[in-house]
């Protein structure tokens, strides 16, 4: 079990309701009050900062795959579109 | 040349100035589209595809937008047609947010981005795991996270609600990121 789980009193996020609201604005403005108290609950919270890093990590992964286009590839593009000189 | 020119160019029929477009933006139209694809013959036929709009309708295009946004409107719909003719998920299979987020026991990652590049071990987990995602949220994901597209221009591109697109993102994010979390051996115990 995760010893940091915190407890959740009444009016205050849970660790699902972080992680569905980190999920939604990741990478926005968090500045409206719920945002802020979820924010003091992520400092807070290892289970939801490995959640956060977690997801950041598999979108950094995907960012970070990219292809190449290789030159055969770009010449028979110019070709199949009749731009050929 | 700067590109407006070149696109005024190219709806006078300029063939020279069209080939300066094609070749400024295909890598990325090509990289997007494997993103999408997830194969690089179906990537190149779909960037083949997109290119031909281009050709055939820029006389249609305005300039209200970038080029480029333009580009990734077209590349989209037809990455969409292409998976709608050989797909194999049902779109509504991510609609409880209790199967897809567990609170409990969440794993530290201990790996970092940084190797993707060139990892080939990696790149086939990455390709596996998107695969299992519904085009509509694979979509939403590349533009949105990926490609770095507001909420607002994703939902343009795919003609949804910035709600809708809200919705499959974080979906999206959290299939993800547990298929990557199984593959990883971070399963909770």
């Amino acid at each position: 079990m995760n010893e940091n789980k915190i407890t959740v009193k009444s009016g205050l996020p849970s660790c699902k309701d972080v992680m569905v609201h980190l999920c939604d604005n990741l990478g926005e403005e968090l500045n409206s009050p719920k945002c802020v108290e979820i924010k003091s609950h992520l400092e807070k919270c290892d289970n939801c900062q490995h959640y956060f890093n977690s997801v950041e990590t598999t979108i950094q992964f995907y960012k970070k795959y990219n292809v190449e286009l290789s030159n055969d590839a770009h010449n028979r593009l110019i070709e199949f579109l009749g731009l050929k000189e | 040349m700067d590109e407006q020119k070149l696109i005024e160019l190219a709806q006078k029929g300029d063939r020279k100035a069209l080939a300066e477009l094609v070749k400024a933006h295909e890598q990325t139209i090509y990289n997007f589209s494997f993103k999408i694809c997830r194969n690089k013959d179906k990537a190149e036929n779909t960037m083949q595809e997109t290119f031909l709009s281009m050709v055939k309708n820029i006389k249609q295009f305005g300039g209200q937008s970038k080029l480029s946004t333009w580009l990734y409107r077209v590349v989209t719909n037809h990455c969409l047609m292409l998976a709608r003719t050989e797909s194999k998920h049902t779109a509504d299979s991510f609609d409880d947010d209790d199967l897809l987020i567990d609170e409990k026991n969440i794993a530290d990652w201990k790996i970092t981005p940084d190797k993707a590049a060139e990892n080939n071990e990696l790149k086939k987990i990455l390709d596996e795991a998107i695969q299992k995602l519904a085009p509509e949220y694979r979509i939403v994901f590349m533009l949105r996270d990926v490609e770095g597209f507001s909420t607002e221009e994703t939902a343009s591109m795919v003609e949804l609600s910035v709600p809708a697109v809200k919705s499959r993102l974080h979906r999206a994010r959290a299939f993800l990121r547990n298929e990557l979390n199984t593959r990883f051996n971070y399963e909770r115990k």
